[in-house]
């Protein structure tokens, strides 16, 4: 068990994707950058109203090879990488989806995580991509010290 | 909240010389926007489909005279911009009722079927038209330096003796300069069918055939520019469509649909412009105004910050009534086949042809009827663009385009002008059907007729007047507009003209546009970037 | 002129200049080669009626506003292009004076709705919030990406059970009509046929068997119709103005009539009037199919096996075209218009575009019916004053009007060209069909009218093959990869460096720069062009 959005929290996400796909027949094809943007909107209380949190993360073939947290958008310029993908969303989204009572394609079909990249790659892979999804919100076990969503 | 945009220079007004202007200013290093009320570009450098899908005409200017000395178009490589010209072989004709042969001036390269075609009915009239050709043209240089330089006063005595020097052993005299062009054809040419042709043709440049002192114009500009014209290629516009690429290769803002209702001043100096929705255009170094002068300094400076000398002498500025034009469009299945073609075919494939005139008397007439305000019988000059240029008209159908020379706009009265809509090209067409059996009614798909009230709405050229400032000797060359303001410089510090009510006037040269940047770049100190290898 | 460019971009409609300035401003060199004397294709304003009057003659509704990637990549706004999003999009109004509206404000919308149906009323704000939802995922990815097929996007579909998710989304909807789509949730007849002409109205046919599809993703941005302020030709101007920016070079009256093929590769282009253009790179059409592979193509002089007979045989016959087309009239006003239904609902006369008449989806059938065997039908138009929210378009105080009626592209059995003939008469029917709403245009209301047929839209741009304002039917078979045909669906061609961008293509017509920036993807993955434009 890992505090939410905490370094040994994405361990637990890495870990938990990455035991997803040794499992799978095929994987998902290519390498893909992505970014992800969780926006305070003053009702998660793990990201305060303001304020943004990045991470990035580096996937092959299904596996993700590191995540790590940046401080803002210059670093990620600074080191001029090409991104495949963007999800940027209010934090209480992420925090639900986490949290497992919100389904992650119903909350970019609503357009509350905007999904940036070519989706046809995503769409390709469907089951996939619907595996790696299951894995981040339904097999970590997350801590909740500020409060579990529905807030 | 209104816009506030910042620039170095902003030209009002994106016709030709507003257009070639702002190109060298962006060239220098300007940061430059042209400023345009229309939806379009190019002013009256205009093609359009004005009566059906893909028929095209040129609703304004047809013979482009100048491309051959116009320092812009090879200033920036306007042919590689899509600048692309044709020069039909023969020019300019005249064609009769009765079916006698028609008079057809050919290119300056072919002046011996020019010889051949007026000697049908004089020699000597021949002989003569061929010498001052030949002689204009010799000093064409010269004639393009004066026209690509701001002008410098020069006396009556002057004038006389230059003409005299070029001319005289042609039988021109100093005192040529004081007559008007009727009087100065009426002296070289003897037959009534080429004098008519040459009157039409003068009025058609914008020399007012009966006024005195305009009569060295005819030897200097209409000796000269006859039988050189060019057509752009895909119509008029085309030339429009290039500058206006040279402007953008150059870096040139353009905004259309954007009318300028003021110029704003600190003190006695232009900082910019105010349009009609109150955006504010800010310009550190520069305006420029292609607009009329009326407009320009009376109503976007304003008279109260004109100084008494300015203010009177730019009321009493005047549009018209020499040089009105309407515009006739026709759309047509065959090009018309005119009875004195039996003569000479090529009155078929002339670039102009003048339809509805008889003689030097019925011409005369009808060119005093519209400067004083009264409507013509309908006559025409006309051209069959597609017969060069397949692209203007459908496959198999043809383009005609052409102009009567009409009463100034204010002279009618809306209603007046709405009946000439309704029914003028008809009264035309029955004419034109004397001299071309084929122009009967089962030949024309559809027509529309385009006056001088609908060209000051269109592209504000005053009264309908080609040049925007009528030709008479107390308004040209350094008289234009007015001596102080013939520099285009004005007495507003950073306000400068660049439209025709400026030297030289009216006609698609791009020299008012030249000139003002001559005069604008000593001013600034900017990069002389007219190629000067030219001599001009 | 230069005859020699990186790339050579046949057309210049909003997708040839688009894809122009992508590459220009990639560092290629870039001619674009028009036809017509102006650029901009369906992009034409132009003044019909009277000066001062601005028409759009093609495209009015500019509806991918902020949707398309290159409105913002290629600075359109910084070169002079506004757009309104009038607060009062669209209303319908029925014969018997009631009216519905669309808002930009979609919960001003609904209650318009509930006046008719408080049930639709909240089926509508449902769909329309779901749809939004989805709109950024999905028109991303299934109009501004080269296409997947749809196998794949069914099974993408299903595995991410969509189906479960979304009350209005299905795989299903694949074999449903439009109309089908509409019974299932909707109830009030009115509502439907609103709902339903504003499919037709951008080209969604809604007794055409899979179109349901694409229905949900159009309500998701049915008040997303923008205005061009000084009409639509001033975004052709802004593109042109960003490929010239950049170096690229647009050549009007240009007339490709031939394609250049040398060892099956593309190699350059041949004009009409002859000249030769070679492309170092690629060659890209943005016309019609038809012209490209059976025109421009030299089938008997290239090598046999060019292009595949199979190949030929569907360009020849298979090609899909919009079965009705578009008759416009264009008008000059001297008043807005006033309608009966402004007393059951003010708002209309703020309505941008009107839809005239239809209350029920049978209205509607019936006259599909009748187009598709070439009659006309009784007028039900939609029509628009823009200058309700955009105040340059005509003269002060004054209005420009629009009407567009759906009508076959030949008439009965006398083909397209009795639109000619018939053209004024229907023209006056579609006045009179609007003035029994709003009776004050029966009176002096109406300046002066000019139509606009679906002949005339082939005359004018020959790659709207029939009047096909789309450039290829919007059908379940002619979609995504299979459009126009499977050879061609992902904008590469049988011959080697010939690529296809126009609207034949993936998405479809209207003003979407959807083919263009796909196939932009397409070539630069071809050209090893690294992409800055896809900032993820
Ligand atoms: C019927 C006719 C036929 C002609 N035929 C020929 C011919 O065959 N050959 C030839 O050489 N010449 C011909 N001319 C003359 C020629 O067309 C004009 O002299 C020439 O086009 C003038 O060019 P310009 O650029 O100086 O001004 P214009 O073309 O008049 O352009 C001025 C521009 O300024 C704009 N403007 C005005 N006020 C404002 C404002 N307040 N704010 C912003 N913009 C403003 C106007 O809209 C216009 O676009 C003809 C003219 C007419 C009327
Ligand atoms: C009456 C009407 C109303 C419409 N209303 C709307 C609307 O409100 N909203 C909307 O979004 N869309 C509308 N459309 C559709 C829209 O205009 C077109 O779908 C769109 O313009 C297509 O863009 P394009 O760039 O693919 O092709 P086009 O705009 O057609 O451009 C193709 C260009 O290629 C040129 N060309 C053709 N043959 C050659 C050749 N051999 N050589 C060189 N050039 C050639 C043509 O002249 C043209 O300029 C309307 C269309 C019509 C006809």
């Amino acid at each position: 068990m890992a505090d939410i959005y905490t370094q040994e929290w994405y361990e637990e996400v890495k870990n938990a994707i990455n035991n997803k796909v040794a499992g799978m027949k095929k994987l998902p094809e290519g390498t893909w950058q992505i970014a992800i943007e969780i926006v305070g909107d003053g009702v998660s209380p793990y990201v305060l109203q303001g304020q943004e949190r990045h991470f990035l993360a580096s996937i092959d073939q299904g596996t993700c090879l590191w995540y790590k947290e940046i401080d803002d958008d210059t670093e990620e310029q600074d080191q001029k990488i090409k991104l495949d993908y963007r999800f940027r969303g209010n934090a209480s989204k992420f925090d639900e989806i986490a949290a497992g009572i919100m389904d992650p394609i119903d909350a970019a079909l609503g357009g509350e995580i905007k999904v940036k990249g070519d989706m046809r790659f995503l769409l390709r892979q469907a089951d996939q991509v619907q595996a790696l999804l299951e894995a981040y919100s339904n097999d970590v076990s997350t801590d909740w010290p500020k409060g579990k969503p529905p807030y | 909240m209104s816009k506030v945009y910042e620039y170095d220079a902003v030209v009002i007004g994106a016709g030709h010389n507003g257009l070639c202007l702002a190109a060298y200013l962006g060239r220098a290093g300007l940061k430059t926007v042209i400023v345009e009320r229309r939806h379009e570009e190019g002013g009256g450098v205009n093609t359009e489909e004005p009566v059906l899908p893909g028929f095209r005409h040129n609703l304004h200017a047809q013979y482009m005279e100048f491309f051959d000395v116009m320092p812009m178009i090879q200033d920036f490589k306007l042919e590689d911009l899509g600048l692309r010209t044709i020069m039909p072989e023969a020019q300019a004709g005249i064609t009769f009722k009765d079916g006698r042969p028609p008079i057809v001036i050919h290119r300056p390269d072919l002046l011996e079927m020019t010889h051949k075609s007026i000697a049908r009915y004089s020699r000597q009239d021949a002989d003569m038209y061929v010498e001052l050709k030949k002689r204009a043209m010799s000093i064409e240089t010269l004639l393009a330096v004066n026209l690509y330089t701001p002008p410098v006063e020069s006396g009556t005595v002057d004038q006389g003796e230059m003409t005299e020097a070029f001319f005289g052993d042609l039988g021109v005299t100093k005192n040529f300069v004081m007559k008007s062009p009727k009087a100065v054809i009426d002296e070289l040419f003897e037959t009534s069918e080429l004098r008519a042709l040459l009157y039409r043709a003068t009025v058609e440049w914008g020399f007012p055939v009966d006024t005195a002192c305009t009569g060295a114009a005819f030897l200097t500009f209409i000796m000269w520019t006859m039988g050189n014209w060019k057509l752009a290629k895909g119509g008029t516009h085309s030339l429009a469509k290039a500058m206006t690429q040279a402007c953008y290769a150059n870096g040139v803002d353009l905004l259309e649909s954007s009318p300028v209702e003021k110029i704003l001043l600190e003190g006695k100096r232009a900082v910019g412009v105010q349009l009609k929705d109150n955006t504010i255009i800010k310009a550190n170094k520069l305006v420029a105004s292609n607009a009329d002068l009326k407009q320009t300094l009376l109503k976007m400076v304003g008279e109260e910050n004109l100084s008494d000398t300015w203010r009177k002498r730019s009321k009493a500025f005047r549009y018209g009534p020499s040089h009105v034009l309407g515009t006739l469009a026709y759309c047509l299945y065959e090009a018309p086949d005119y009875k004195s073609a039996k003569h000479d075919p090529d009155i078929n494939k002339c670039f102009y042809t003048m339809v509805g005139f008889e003689d030097e008397h019925d011409t005369i007439a009808y060119i005093r009827d519209a400067y004083d305000d009264r409507l013509p019988k309908p006559a025409a000059g006309t051209w069959v663009n597609s017969l060069w240029d397949s692209t203007q008209a459908p496959a198999n159908r043809h383009s005609a385009t052409g102009w009567y020379f009409l009463p100034k706009a204010g002279a009618l009265s809306q209603q007046e002008w709405d009946e000439v809509r309704r029914s003028y090209n008809a009264e035309f067409y029955k004419v034109w059907g004397q001299y071309a059996l084929n122009m009967t009614q089962a030949n024309v798909i559809a027509e529309k007729i385009y006056t001088p009230d609908q060209m000051e709405k269109k592209n504000m050229m005053m009264e309908g007047d080609f040049s925007n400032g009528e030709f008479a000797p107390d308004q040209m060359g350094a008289n234009r507009p007015f001596p102080e303001a013939s520099q285009y410089r004005t007495e507003i510090e950073g306000l400068y003209l660049c439209g025709p009510s400026a030297y030289p006037g009216g006609g698609v040269h791009a020299a008012c546009g030249t000139n003002a940047y001559k005069v604008i770049s000593k001013d600034f100190d900017l990069l002389d970037s007219i190629v000067p290898s030219r001599g001009y | 002129m230069i005859t020699q460019y990186d790339v050579i971009i046949i057309g210049a409609g909003h997708n040839g200049l688009t894809l122009g300035a992508y590459l220009a401003r990639s560092g290629l060199s870039v001619v674009v080669l028009e036809a017509r004397h102006e650029e901009g294709g369906g992009l034409s304003t132009e003044e019909l009626t009277y000066p001062g009057f601005l028409h759009n003659v093609h495209a009015n509704y500019h509806t991918f506003v902020d949707l398309a990637p290159p409105v913002s990549d290629l600075k359109i706004r910084d070169h002079g292009v506004q757009y309104v999003k009038p607060e009062v999009q669209m209303a319908s109004i029925y014969p018997d004076n009631t009216a519905l509206v669309i808002y930009d404000d979609i919960e001003k919308t609904a209650a318009s709705f509930a006046r008719f149906s408080q049930k639709d009323a909240e089926t509508f704000l449902r769909l329309y919030k779901e749809a939004h939802g989805y709109v950024d995922l999905l028109l991303g990815t299934l109009m501004f990406e080269p296409p997947m097929s749809v196998k794949e996007l069914t099974k993408a579909l299903s595995v991410f059970k969509v189906g479960n998710r979304s009350q209005f989304l299905s795989v299903k909807l694949r074999k449903e009509t439009i109309n089908q789509f509409l019974d299932e949730h909707f109830e009030n007849s009115k509502i439907k046929a609103h709902l339903a002409f504003h499919g037709a109205v951008c080209g969604y046919g809604n007794n055409i068997e899979g179109l349901a599809i694409g229905f949900p993703l159009l309500m998701g941005k049915i008040n997303n119709w923008h205005l061009s302020i000084g009409g639509s030709h001033r975004l052709a101007h802004a593109l042109w103005r960003d490929l010239a920016n950049h170096g690229g070079v647009l050549i009007t009256d240009a007339r490709v009539d031939g394609i250049v093929v040398e060892n099956k590769k593309a190699v350059g282009v041949k004009l009409q009037d002859g000249t030769e253009l070679k492309a170092n790179k690629c060659v890209v059409s943005t016309v019609s199919v038809e012209q490209t592979f059976l025109e421009f193509i030299d089938r008997k002089k290239s090598d046999d096996d060019l292009l595949e007979p199979e190949f030929v045989n569907k360009v020849q016959n298979e090609i899909l075209h919009q079965s009705w087309s578009l008759f416009s009239v264009h008008l000059a006003m001297s008043q807005a218009p006033n309608y009966i239904a402004s007393e059951f609902e003010p708002d209309v006369n703020k309505a941008w575009v009107v839809n005239l008449g239809y209350d029920s989806l049978e209205a509607l059938n019936d006259d599909w019916d009748v187009i598709a065997k070439n009659g006309l039908p009784d007028p039900r138009p939609n029509v628009a004053v823009n200058s309700l929210y955009d105040p340059t378009d005509a003269p002060d105080g004054c209005y420009t009007g629009l009407i567009r009626q759906f009508a076959p592209y030949e008439i009965g059995s006398d083909g397209p060209a009795a639109w000619d003939e018939i053209s004024g008469i229907y023209g006056q029917k579609c006045i009179d069909a609007w003035a029994k709403f709003a009776p004050n245009l029966a009176e002096d209301a109406i300046l002066k009218w000019a139509t606009y047929s679906p002949h005339d839209i082939t005359v004018k741009l020959p790659n709207m093959v029939r009047g096909d304002w789309m450039m290829g039917q919007i059908t379940l078979s002619n979609m995504l990869d299979q459009r126009p045909t499977s050879e061609l669906g992902g904008y590469r061609t049988p011959i080697k460096d010939l690529y296809m961008a126009g609207s034949t293509q993936h998405p479809h017509g209207f003003i979407t720069f959807g083919p263009a920036y796909n196939a932009l993807s397409v070539i630069a993955e071809d050209l090893g062009i690294e992409r800055w434009w896809r900032e993820v």
